[in-house]
């Protein structure tokens, strides 16, 4: 734990991995190394550490939910900004690429035509100024429109968290909540537990997960990773 | 609960806030995640409030909105303390919505805003909670650690 603080992250793998040999079902284990994988980028790793975490702290409900709950959400999206990062240097040096080898192209049609003349050159060079420019509109249109990506589905927001919902769990009214956020509601009320929209009496074992909304969060998430952190 | 929840939460309060208010409502300041003023008016031409706003200050816990905030009327040179049987006149708010038992994480300031101004538009005594004058002296707690007596629902 200590050296998890200290940044030694390859000394705190080793030990995780040594404990998870001993006991696989350590939610500990598997949260730590979660968060050690992160910084080293490792995405994946560090993503499926959680995800297994968290579902290890459904099985024993134990208390960190809130915090492994996070812990899914923060990997999910710096595993999507990574891929963003990647896919955007890919497209701008296809794009510088091309640009390049049609600017060669116009530079070598120039140079054969030594008998065209000023004004022959001249419609020479428009004409593959021209057709550069198509090319490089060509690429921004290719280009994600931000503004357009940034709405998210109050269907995928926990109206307690106000986060994208990971683990929704359903209500006995018919509105899910984050698992993490309405254990949280209704073990603080233990002595009687409520429905916060409804106010009708809830226990936590009248909890269903929300199969159909969860797919459709993930989904989502896997086409918006900005969303994680919405 | 950490208290990075309730900074995530509010931070979207906040963002939608920005956005847009109801009528009647607004945002005064809010410069961090423990302590947001707002002003709020009564629309309607009841006698009591007319021309008047009210200035409400609500402070928040670290296990917001799990916990309710802290919510009073605050008084200054330009906003008094509304007249109402369940606002004391050092700005105290009894109100279900409030208290523990009443509060639901699904609540939030822009909510409780157009609760505690309907709950005005509504009310047509123009007096203050029976002991008014005893409660301000003697009280020396937090709103929320009083043991509000809920007798009368119909205000």
């Amino acid at each position: 734990m200590a050296r998890l603080k200290l940044k030694q992250w390859e000394s705190v793998i080793a030990d995780c991995d040594a404990c998870l040999k001993l006991s696989p079902h350590s939610m500990k284990a598997n949260y730590i190394l979660s968060q050690a994988h992160l910084p080293l980028h490792n995405y994946q790793d560090a993503l499926d550490y959680a995800v297994k975490a968290h579902e290890l702290c459904v099985q024993t409900g134990d208390r960190s939910l809130p915090n492994i709950t996070t812990q899914v959400l923060r990997c999910k999206k710096e595993k999507w900004d990574d891929q963003e990062k990647r896919r955007e240097r890919q497209t701008s040096e296809l794009e510088r690429e091309v640009v390049r080898m049609m600017e060669r192209e116009r530079d070598e049609a120039l140079r054969d035509a030594t008998d065209a003349g000023d004004a022959g050159l001249q419609d020479i060079d428009a004409e593959w100024t021209a057709k550069i420019d198509t090319v490089r509109g060509i690429f921004e249109k290719a280009r994600p429109k931000e503004e357009q990506r940034r709405v998210v589905p109050d269907w995928a927001i926990d109206d307690i968290s106000f986060g994208f919902m990971l683990d929704p769990v359903i209500t006995k009214s018919g509105k899910s909540y984050e698992r993490a956020s309405i254990l949280e509601h209704l073990k603080r009320n233990h002595t009687d537990p409520r429905d916060p929209l409804t106010r009708d009496p809830l226990q936590i074992s009248d909890l269903r997960p929300n199969l159909d909304l969860k797919q459709a969060c993930a989904e989502f998430l896997d086409e918006n990773g900005w969303a994680a952190d919405w | 609960m950490s208290a990075q929840f309730a900074t995530k939460r509010l931070g979207k309060e906040l963002e939608k806030i920005h956005n847009s208010l109801p009528p009647g409502i607004e945002l005064v300041s809010a410069e961090n995640f423990e302590e947001w003023q707002l002003d709020i008016r009564v629309l309607d031409n009841n006698p009591l409030y007319m021309n008047q706003t009210y200035r409400l200050k609500f402070r928040f816990g670290s296990s917001y909105p799990i916990e309710p905030p802290e919510v009073v009327f605050v008084k200054l040179p330009d906003r008094a303390i509304p007249m109402h049987p369940h606002i004391y006149s050092n700005g105290i708010i009894c109100v279900d919505l409030l208290a523990a038992q009443g509060w639901s994480p699904v609540q939030n300031v822009e909510s409780v805003c157009m609760s505690l101004q309907s709950m005005l538009t509504g009310n047509t005594k123009n007096e203050r909670p029976p002991g008014d004058e005893e409660f301000v002296r003697a009280n020396r707690l937090r709103p929320r650690d009083i043991d509000f007596y809920y007798d009368d629902n119909t205000v």
